[in-house]
């Protein structure tokens, strides 16, 4: 290997020029990978985007489920909004939801919520921990679960924690997929799953089903 | 007295060994192409590797006295080694970072680290002229020998991953008495894995610093040791990307019906990569101007190495960085593929191709030598479908993790 005296300064300027050159082109670089603006706009795009799962029940991007069939979306403003998902929805049908009440405080896994009907309710578990800091007043089942449908807003102090414990993405549609099989299965004990005939259950699944004891369907799908 | 025949349980080993299968069903069941095309190799390679045994180097190798390393350093214990960090990778980001959602991914890559060390270890056992000496560095301490730093860091390494599998192995097991401190001690060793392998990858770049005239000045560099250990992390990311997704493709009903988003994950790492090869392309750069071998770029050696530098370290870190943005998968994957292409080359290079480069006496590896390394690599694919297919590899235990709610 040739070194000649001269030569270290055009070494060093390179040197120099290349440490200074790569830590630019690395802010630019990292602005490219990350997306900016461009990826935020089509991370909004995707998310009302909504997804169907095995053609019965649908998942928009960005919400976060809880395998008791609730969900939680991180809204911009830092706070989490909740709901129940639409096969909860679909399962209870048009039926009245108590929600806690605001400054109430709510704990990941422990219930939250109830729908009633008359004698019987039946629990939801809230997905996050925290304190409710809006309720919907016009609570009910809707049409529209994860948009005009929300019940109630939480300030989640354990939010990193509590979004560890829930399903996003594929894995949720994956939940949604599992409790449109389980409940075909009850609709068609004796062949199991089969190709739909291009239906949409109903809604108030669990009355259609089980009658009188809909609210026993709908506490195993709960998990509460 | 009538005597009332239970059902007839399946022993230990056709539970845990044959899969369930009687013998004559389960030997059928091997008859596929790739086992047929694995044979073929370890029928010719075994015997190779006695006879090296037997012969000596002299008998198998084109190894000489001025070229002591051939492809069993160059490929099996230099590539070997390096494709092995995904094991320390992945286990820092899950364990020590916190980034849970690679769980998924952890134990298939601490799986392929420890077959990829106790292959390399298989072939550096088959490259040394006296392996039976190795030993000795238990018990001589040579502290100023960059080897030694080597030799106890694949040894430390080797252990730290062998506990480190203990855990699916016990729970394949079924010993949960053991399991529960294991578990336990999984970040602990996590921490020693990440320094044993930090230190082991930059020692085997160290090895270099004393042969700065033998070493291409392109290739060489001062810092070596810095560009051996970002470069095995490059690698690491990349061989998890490429694993996970033959893995979860080859293996996917082994999953246990637990669903990993594979596409995520591996969207996830295409992102780290795209950082880290940019860092690894602008020191591979720093290491040219820094030996002042500029000149050498306008050569052909400069044009090999630009094959190296820009075809498998920009374009696979383009690859990612376009991938993570616009979130497409198959361009990572790609990206990841030619990564580990770029590493093997790099190790090639540094340790065979563009080592002792002024020597007219080039050193081209016998047949022997070339079907003895494809051997290892087939012993290594073996065991790692064997213990996939048996153990808990892919469905990494949700208990691990603490049950969803």
């Amino acid at each position: 290997m040739s070194y000649d005296l001269l030569s270290v300064y055009p070494a060093k300027l390179l040197e120099y020029g290349l440490a200074i050159g790569y830590l630019v082109l690395f802010v630019f670089f990292w602005k490219y990978v990350q997306g900016g603006k461009l990826a935020a706009a089509r991370a909004a795009v995707r998310s009302s985007v909504l997804r169907h799962a095995g053609g019965w029940f649908h998942l928009p991007a960005g919400v976060h489920l809880h395998p008791g069939h609730t969900w939680a979306r991180v809204e911009a403003d830092g706070l989490v909004t909740v709901g129940m998902d639409d096969l909860a929805t679909k399962l209870v049908g048009p039926i009245a939801i108590q929600v806690p009440a605001v400054g109430a405080p709510v704990q990941q896994g422990e219930a939250a919520l109830s729908v009633t009907d008359g004698a019987r309710a039946v629990s939801l578990m809230a997905p996050v921990d925290g304190t409710v800091v809006a309720v919907n007043s016009a609570a009910k089942t809707h049409e529209d679960p994860y948009g005009a449908g929300w019940l109630f807003r939480v300030r989640a102090p354990r939010l990193t924690a509590n979004l560890r414990q829930l399903l996003s993405g594929s894995a949720a549609l994956r939940l949604l997929e599992d409790a449109s099989e389980r409940l075909a299965q009850r609709m068609n004990p004796e062949l199991g799953a089969v190709l739909q005939d291009g239906g949409v259950p109903i809604s108030g699944i669990a009355q259609n089903l089980a009658g009188d004891g809909w609210d026993a369907l709908a506490r195993e799908f709960f998990l509460s | 007295m009538a005597e009332i025949l239970a059902p007839a349980q399946p022993s230990f080993v056709q539970e845990k060994i044959l899969l369930g299968m009687r013998p004559r069903e389960y030997v059928r069941n091997l008859v596929t192409p790739f086992n047929v095309a694995a044979a073929a190799i370890l029928a010719v390679g075994l015997p190779l590797l006695v006879l090296r045994f037997w012969k000596g180097l002299g008998a198998t190798t084109h190894l000489s006295q001025s070229t002591p390393w051939g492809i069993w350093i160059g490929f099996d214990m230099m590539t070997g080694i390096v494709l092995a960090a995904g094991g320390f990778t992945i286990g820092a980001a899950v364990q020590i970072f916190g980034l849970k959602r690679y769980h998924a991914i952890e134990r298939p890559a601490i799986l392929t680290a420890f077959l990829g060390y106790v292959m390399a270890v298989c072939g550096l056992l088959a490259d040394l002229g006296r392996p039976w000496n190795i030993i000795q560095a238990l018990f001589h301490y040579g502290t100023a020998s960059v080897l030694f730093e080597v030799a106890w860091c694949v040894m430390c390494y080797s252990t730290v991953l062998a506990l480190e599998f203990t855990l699916p192995f016990l729970e394949w097991l079924g010993w949960d008495r053991w399991v529960v401190p294991l578990r336990k001690a999984l970040i602990a060793l996590t921490v020693l894995s990440v320094v044993f392998s930090t230190m082991h990858q930059s020692a085997l770049g160290s090895l270099f610093l004393i042969m700065p005239t033998r070493l291409h000045p392109l290739w060489y560099s001062s810092t070596i040791y810095v560009l051996f250990f970002v470069s095995a992390v490059i690698a690491g990311i990349c061989m998890v990307i490429v694993e996970s997704s033959l893995s979860h493709r080859i293996f996917g009903d082994k999953s246990g019906g637990h669903h990993v988003d594979v596409d995520e994950l591996t969207l996830g790492l295409g992102k780290a990569g795209a950082m880290v090869t940019f860092a690894y392309f602008f020191l591979k750069l720093q290491g040219v101007v820094d030996g002042h071998a500029w000149h050498h770029l306008a050569t052909g050696w400069g044009a090999w190495f630009g094959v190296e530098v820009l075809g498998f370290v920009l374009l696979p870190c383009l690859l990612f960085a376009y991938g993570a943005r616009e979130r497409k998968v198959r361009a990572v994957r790609i990206g990841a593929v030619l990564g580990v292409l770029g590493i093997v080359l790099n190790r090639l290079n540094v340790s065979v191709i563009a080592l002792n480069w002024q020597s007219t006496n080039r050193y081209v590896p016998s047949w022997m030598e070339v079907v003895i390394s494809l051997t290892l690599v087939t012993i290594g694919l073996l065991l790692f479908r064997w213990i996939v297919n048996r153990m808990p590899i892919l469905q990494a235990s949700e208990a691990a993790e603490g049950s969803r709610p």
